[in-house]
Formats: structure tokens, sequence, C-alpha cells
């Protein structure tokens, strides 16, 4: 066997893992009530110089523990929680948490669903605590931290839930700071279609690129001094 | 910031890269995945591979929760050399204090404290010194604090305690004895004693606006401790002590006194402002926070041994001298010379030198960067067209002015601190074809260099007298110049001792003073006219070799020995390499008129022209200068790449049909 069979062999079986922690979309039962699990396009964000991040493109998110029976949540954390512990929804300009399971929002119990506002710190269970923060007045987008030592099962810095754009840039306030790039660079999500815009100079696999194009899968966007990676996880 | 790898390559077989996470001094470290998906950091070393491989090798098996475990070490099929690594996922020291710019909570400065304790200790307690202990190589992980960089550890044995060949460290971090290659634990310490500041306060202790002048404060200047609460400032004293002899003896130690202290006081209590004027309204600005740390200092073996401590130590002081104020201390050093009568060699070095410097800034302006060893990618306006498998990476000007010492805005290194450092000692690969393209283009530029000079000798003095001897001193000066071209760009990038290379160019220096000898008689040109004004004295033999005839015209012998002891004492190389600090050095010509006045005015006894002598070892210098490729500082890379597309080609690795030699071409062009 060479090599080159070698690099097809790990990618497939890299995609295979992606794919084994993906939740299908269908309707689940948890504790008796009809939980719907979301058709959330899940893409990983390998970008040099500055982390991973995993972007979930949908309106509605499952937080809970990774499953080998293919049924895990979106954004699937190694800890002792339930499978769907909790669901996080976008709606118009307004975030909400719905529990499926003892979850608290910045000390407060939630029965049913709560609305969600930035810095608030839900806590899962007992020991799982994820921070949830809008950093752009410019956008509703949410960033998902991971406040206590639960994570996925690979590295992950955050988890950018996409309501309309993600800013990747070198402020403080973009979604992704990216101290060292010189530009802004925009994700946003048309027709189930990940998107990419930026004023700079940019090309796709090599390829010069436009003002926007699409990302798919496996596709490395480079820029004067930025490259990044987009993975589709399902 | 470029890295040498893309996404999904596999320079190692059973590991996938999927980003680069950062560039540090000693080379660039990805996060991959196994093909199990077991999450690794991969360390390429690009440089300083001696001291990176051995330091590696010695901390291989050591197993200690605070300190990043070494998974292995291998080579790729280029032969380049990774670590294979434990990832840590936490932040880093460095970017937990950008969060904290008036100092962190003492609770927090505890817990670092105290995982970087347990670590170093381990270490020390095993005879290795860390070295390079600073912010950036420190990390939050779930199971407590990491020490990276062990690689760099050294052991500690008496025999080796300043036998260093390489300086290597941090300049914030470092302590003073490292300008003198003395690496004892004290070092860890004394870098322990700067964080432990930088965590209370906020800032370094010493700071400045130039490389060089944070070094001289390490080696000269005493903290400004007064930005500390009272209770504190003996322990810190202690441990920012010049003479690693009086400092805190063990980290442990500084740990313990630290905990003792804060358990009494009241350290996060707001501390006065010193009134302005005072030492403490001169503590340092708070400094620019980013990579900066990163910044590495590299000095070579030569210089470490040539240069001690107070050598050091003046020119630091002469670059931290302001511009004005360098001026000044240079004219009045001319005045003496022209006191001295020695003015005719100065004031022909000086029309050389502005002839030289006025051509190389005309060429400048009709063809760009002139004879670049290497194109600029950064000019383009394009994106970089294909995503490389393998990158050429880029040195800032900053960063590469930054080492020895030279006079580099703080703020600029602070922009350009994740890049490395290169200077000739940076050890590199060029291809074969690019050595032959770049000699033949520095002999080819060498002619024009050699009329340039010429032309500006006969115009300005009255040396040549006419236009047969400028033909003779610029064939002299031109063929001065290959046999220095020619040897110093094989050497380029590699290893090699000092002493044997110098043998080397003496033993050209023998060959160019022969043909220097010989030529008068081939052009016709009158020994009577062209060594005029040449001291008549008795004839001088050693042995059988006439080292004087006693005619007034200097002997073969002569000759020979004045090239030879012109080429065996510079260090040419320096001049030659690709990575110098700057294309024309007018400092380094007259450094070499320098040595041409003491040379000829030691074979002046021997009827030797000593104004032709010394004109000749400034011409010699400025042609080479010139003539030989230079790479700009931003586009300085170690490794060649392949312009190799991800998902399209795979990388090297994994397609033998792309001949190395053919791929690095192409990344030249």
């Amino acid at each position: 066997m060479n090599s080159g069979t070698l690099q097809l062999d790990s990618q497939n079986r890299q995609n295979r893992w992606y794919c084994d922690t993906c939740v299908p979309e269908s309707q689940t039962t948890v504790k008796g009530n009809m939980v719907a699990t979301s058709p959330c396009k899940k893409y990983m964000l390998w970008i040099d110089g500055v982390g991973a991040w995993q972007l979930c493109v949908g309106e509605s998110f499952v937080v809970g523990a990774p499953s080998f029976e293919k049924k895990s949540a979106d954004i699937a954390l190694l800890a002792n929680i339930s499978r769907m512990h909790a669901s996080v929804e976008h709606s118009g300009e307004e975030w909400r948490l719905i529990a499926h399971q003892p979850t608290t929002v910045s000390g407060r119990t939630v029965k049913q669903d709560t609305v969600l506002c930035s810095g608030d710190e839900i806590q899962l269970d007992e020991r799982v605590r994820l921070g949830f923060r809008i950093p752009s007045i410019l956008s509703t987008s949410a960033i998902i931290d991971f406040e206590s030592d639960h994570r996925p099962s690979h590295s992950v810095d955050g988890v950018i839930l996409l309501a309309d754009h993600c800013l990747l840039g070198p402020r403080r306030d973009h979604h992704i700071c990216c101290t060292h790039w010189p530009d802004v660079v925009v994700l946003y999500s048309i027709d189930g279609k990940l998107r990419c815009r930026s004023k700079a100079a940019l090309s796709i696999n090599g390829q010069i690129a436009g003002d926007s194009f699409d990302l798919k899968h496996g596709c490395v966007v480079t820029g004067e001094e930025l490259r990044f990676r987009v993975e589709q996880m399902e | 910031m470029k890295f040498t790898f893309a996404p999904e390559a596999r320079p190692l077989d059973g590991y996938t890269i999927k980003r680069a996470v950062h560039r540090g001094g000693f080379g660039e470290v990805y996060y991959a995945l196994s093909d199990a998906g077991k999450e690794v950091a991969l360390k390429l070393l690009n440089n300083n591979l001696d001291i990176e491989l051995r330091g590696v090798r010695q901390c291989l098996n050591l197993k200690h929760p605070n300190l990043v475990t070494i998974f292995d070490i291998k080579q790729d099929s280029d032969n380049d050399h990774w670590v294979v690594m434990e990832f840590v996922s936490g932040r880093g020291l460095y970017e937990v204090l950008q969060d904290y710019p008036s100092g962190m909570p003492l609770e927090e400065i505890l817990f670092w404290l105290g995982g970087i304790t347990a670590g170093l200790s381990f270490l020390h307690d095993r005879g290795i010194v860390h070295r390079d202990l600073k912010p950036a190589n420190v990390f939050q992980d779930p199971g407590g604090v990491k020490i990276g960089d062990v690689g760099l550890s050294k052991y500690i044995s008496e025999s080796c305690r300043s036998a260093q060949t390489q300086s290597v460290g941090t300049v914030y971090y470092m302590a003073p004895e490292v300008a003198k290659g003395r690496y004892g634990r004290e070092v860890d310490v004394y870098a322990m004693g700067i964080m432990l500041y930088e965590m209370i306060t906020g800032k370094v202790p010493f700071d400045g606006q130039t490389t060089a002048e944070i070094l001289m404060k390490h080696l000269t200047a005493e903290p400004d401790l007064t930005c500390l609460p009272e209770e504190i400032r003996p322990v810190l004293s202690a441990t920012l002590r010049k003479d690693p002899d009086q400092r805190t003896s063990s980290i442990e130690e500084l740990e313990r006194q630290f905990r003792n202290v804060v358990a009494t006081a009241d350290i996060t209590a707001p501390v006065p402002l010193a009134k302005p004027g005072s030492a403490a309204a001169e503590r340092p600005v708070e400094r620019v926070r980013s990579m900066e740390a990163e910044t590495v200092v590299d000095i070579d073996t030569e210089s470490v041994q040539a240069a001690p401590a107070g050598v050091a130590a003046l020119v630091a002081l002469w670059s931290s001298i302001p511009a004005p104020l360098q001026w000044v201390v240079g004219g009045i050093v001319a005045l003496l010379i022209l006191e001295s009568g020695t003015w005719l060699p100065v004031a022909v070095g000086g029309m050389i030198g502005g002839v030289a410097y006025l051509g190389y800034q005309l060429l400048s302006i009709f063809v760009g960067e002139p004879f670049s060893a290497r194109s600029t990618p950064h000019q383009t306006a394009a994106p970089s067209p294909p995503v490389p498998a393998r990158q050429q990476k880029t040195a800032s000007p900053a960063a590469t002015a930054a080492v020895r010492g030279n006079a580099v805005p703080a703020r600029s290194v602070a922009r350009n601190t994740r890049d490395r450092v290169y200077t000739p000692a940076t050890l590199r690969k060029i291809a074969k074809t690019h050595r032959a393209t770049d000699i033949t283009t520095s002999i080819s530029v060498s002619l024009a260099a050699s009329a340039l000079v010429t032309a500006a000798v006969f115009l300005a003095t009255n040396l040549l007298k006419d236009s047969a001897q400028a033909v003779y001193f610029a064939a002299v000066t031109m063929l001065a110049a290959w046999a220095l071209i020619i040897p110093s760009k094989i050497w380029e990038g590699r290893t090699g001792d000092s002493f044997t290379r110098r043998l080397c160019l003496g033993s050209l220096g023998l060959g160019v003073g022969f043909l220097a000898a010989v030529l008068p008689e081939y052009l016709l040109i009158s020994h009577d006219s062209l060594f005029e004004g040449s001291y008549k004295g008795a004839p001088v033999l050693i042995g059988r070799v006439a080292v004087a005839d006693g005619t007034g015209s200097p002997t073969v012998a002569c000759f020979m020995m004045f090239f030879a002891a012109l080429f065996s004492t510079r260090r040419w190389w320096w001049q030659v390499d690709s990575f110098r600090k700057a294309r024309f050095r007018v400092s380094s010509a007259l450094f070499t008129l320098v040595i041409g006045i003491v040379i000829t005015g030691m074979l002046q006894n021997f009827s030797f022209p000593d104004a032709l002598g010394a004109t000749w070892a400034l011409a010699i210098s400025a042609v080479v200068q010139l003539s030989a490729g230079w790479t700009p500082a931003e586009d300085r890379t170690l490794s060649p790449a392949p312009a190799l597309v991800p998902d399209q080609t795979p990388p090297r690795s994994v397609n033998p049909q792309v001949p190395l030699a053919k791929a690095e071409q192409a990344s030249f062009n």
C-alpha cells in the first residue's frame, strides 16, 4: 500500500469518525416528549495560528453527550450528561435554551425554556459549564465557550452558532479573534450553502476567488496573512 | 503568517496536519491527528537543529504532569526532524497576561507559580535547565500548568556551563550571564523572577526601544521594584540579581519565599505612583503585548567566544546611543584620524563608499531590489497563488535586524515577533541550482561593481596615474572579490569551522597576491610609477624567500602576504551571505579599511604601498558587498517550497514523481 492510499484511508476514516458523531435529522423522544433534533449543518474551521472552531448552521442545536448509536448531539461534549441534554434555538434576534435535563442558566434553574443573553453561563447537570456570548453587535450569531474542562472528543476552541454572519478578524468583538489578520472575513449561509466574503484578496484551493464564494468541504482559503480550511462534519 | 505545511499534509506517516499552531524561535508547530484520531502537536525543527535535537533526546523519556510530554522524534522524507508532542489545548500564560494589563490576581499568580515550580524543579532535579522559560512557553491545561519547549533544555554540568556554542533565549527573560554563555539553573530562576514581576505588575521590568537596550538593561540596570508591594521587593530583588551566585538558589526557594510573603501581605493593594522624575516614574512603559516574547537572540559561536561580555556591552551601549550622538562621536573619531595623518585612505574610503552607495541606490531605483537572491512575493497585490503544501516562511526585517544588538524599534519587533531571526549563522538548505545561480550572478555583478569602485578611486585620488593602472586596480579588486565570493557562497547556510574557513581564504589570498604581483608586467605598467613613494629599505629574506628586495617595489612574496593576511583576518563570508543584515554596510567596509591600514602598516618596511593597500582593502569589501546576492529580510526562508496544491497534488512524501530539486527551483522562480 503506498502512502497516497494511506492518506485517502486516513481522510475516509476521519470523515467516518465525524459522521459517527452526527445526529440524523429526526424526532427523538426524551422523557416521553418529542424533541426535534436539528437539521443543523456542522463545519470545522481549522485556522492557522488561531485554533479550531466548530460552526453550526441551523435554527436549533442540541447539546449533549456523544453517542455511538448515531444519536450524538450537535454540540457533543465528553461529559456525564444526557445525549440530548438541552437545545439552543434561534428565533428572530432571540436565542432560547430548552432544557431536557437539569440545566441552569446563570444560576437560574430552567424548567422548560429561557431566553439566553450574552454573558450567560449554562450549567448542565452539576459540572458542565458553558459560556454563551454574542460578541458582535453587527450579528446575532452566538458563541458557546467551554468554561469547564468538558469538551468535544477533539480539540475545539469554541462553537459558533450561526444566525446570520460569522466574523473572523483581528478585533476582540469578532466571533473568532484572529489577531494577526489584516482584514475581516465574513462567513454566512445562503440556501443551505456556506459562503465567504471579504475585502481581502483571497484564494480558494489556490485559485483566486472573487468577493464572495462558496465554501465546500475540504476547501482551503488563503490570503496574504491568513489560511483556514473548512471541513463539513456531515 | 505563512507556514510550511498546508492543512491535510502528511509529512510524517500516520499523522495528518489539521492546522498550524504557531511559529516559535526553533520551529513551526502544527496540530495534527494520528490516523486513529489522537491529537498531537508536531514540531518541525528548522534551525538550531543540533541544540534542539540534543535537548529533546535528553528529555524524551521524562514524565511529569507539569511538562509537555514528548512522544517521539521522527524524520520525514526530506530528512527534516519532527518532534511529536502532547497537544496542549489550553491558553498560554502569555495570553492570560493580556487579560490582566495591570497585574493578575494573587490566586492566579500562585496557580501559575505552583505549576511552573513543580515542572522546573523536576527538570532541575534531573540536571536539566530549561533555558527558554517565558510566558509563551507555559500553558494552562485541564491537568494544570504545563511547561513547553523542554526540548531546549540543556544538561547542567560544570564542564559545559560556559562552553555554549550558541546562546538561545528570549530577550525579555534572558538572564545577564547568558551573554557569557553561562547556563545554570539560575537562568530559569531569573526568568521566573521576570515572569513573577510581569504577573504582578502587568509589565516586564526591563523594556526598551531596541533589543540591544533591553539586553543592556539586563546586564547593567537595576529593576524598578517600586511598583511592587513592599513585602515582595526583597524576594524579587534576590531573584533578579545580576550575579547568578548571589541569586535565589533554586526555584523551590523562590516559591517558598513568595508564598511566605504573600501569606502575610496584600500584594493586590494598589501601589502609589511615583512622582515625575523619580526612579519609579521611569518604569518601563507597558509594552505592546504580542508574541514579542518569541524574539530570540541567536549568537553564533564566534561572537560569543571572540566578543566577551565587555565587548558585547560596548556594542550594546553604542546601539543604545541616540543617532545624533552617534554622529557626534563619529565626527570626533574622524577628526582624530585626520589629526593622526592617515586621512588619505579614510578619504578614499569615504569616496568609494559614497559612490558605491549611490550606485546601489540608482540600481534600486531602476531595477527595484537589485540582484536579490530571491523574489519578493509580498510585493504582489494578488493573493498567493496556489495553496502550497509547503510554503516559504518569512522573516521580518525588524526581527532580522534585532539580532546582535542592533537598533530596531521595539514596536517593530513586536509586530513581527513570531518570525525567526535569520542571520548568516542560520543553517539552511540551499538548492544547488540556486546556489550556482547566486554565485554566477554575484560574479557578473562584481565586474560592474569593480569598475564603479575603480572609477571612484581614479577620479577622487591620484593613486592611479593612468588608465592602465586603473585597469590593473580593477582587475585585482575583481579577482579578490571572486576569490572571496565563490567559497563564501559555497559555505552559505552550512556549518563550518571559522579557523578552517580563514585558512582557506588565506590560501586563496596567496593566489590573488601572486596574480597582483605579476599582473603589472603583462599590463606593461611600470613598477616605479605604480609604487611611487614606497619605502626603500634593505633587502629582507625569510629563508630563501625575498620579502623585500630593496628596490622600492614590493616583491611577489610581499603581495602574497598582504592578500593572505587581508583574506584571513576578516570574516568575509558574513559580508557575502544572503542573510547579512544589509546589502551594503558602510561600517563593515570601514572596518575592512582599518584592517587594511594595519596590514599595510606592518608591511610598510617591505616596500608595500600603504595607501594602495588600504584602498584595495576597502574596494574589495565594497565590491564584495555590492556584488554578493542578498535576500531582503522579509523574504528570508529556511527551506524552499515546491508549489504543490493540497487536495490536488499529494505532498512530496507521497508523490515520488516530483523531484525535490525541481520543486525547490520552482519555489525560487
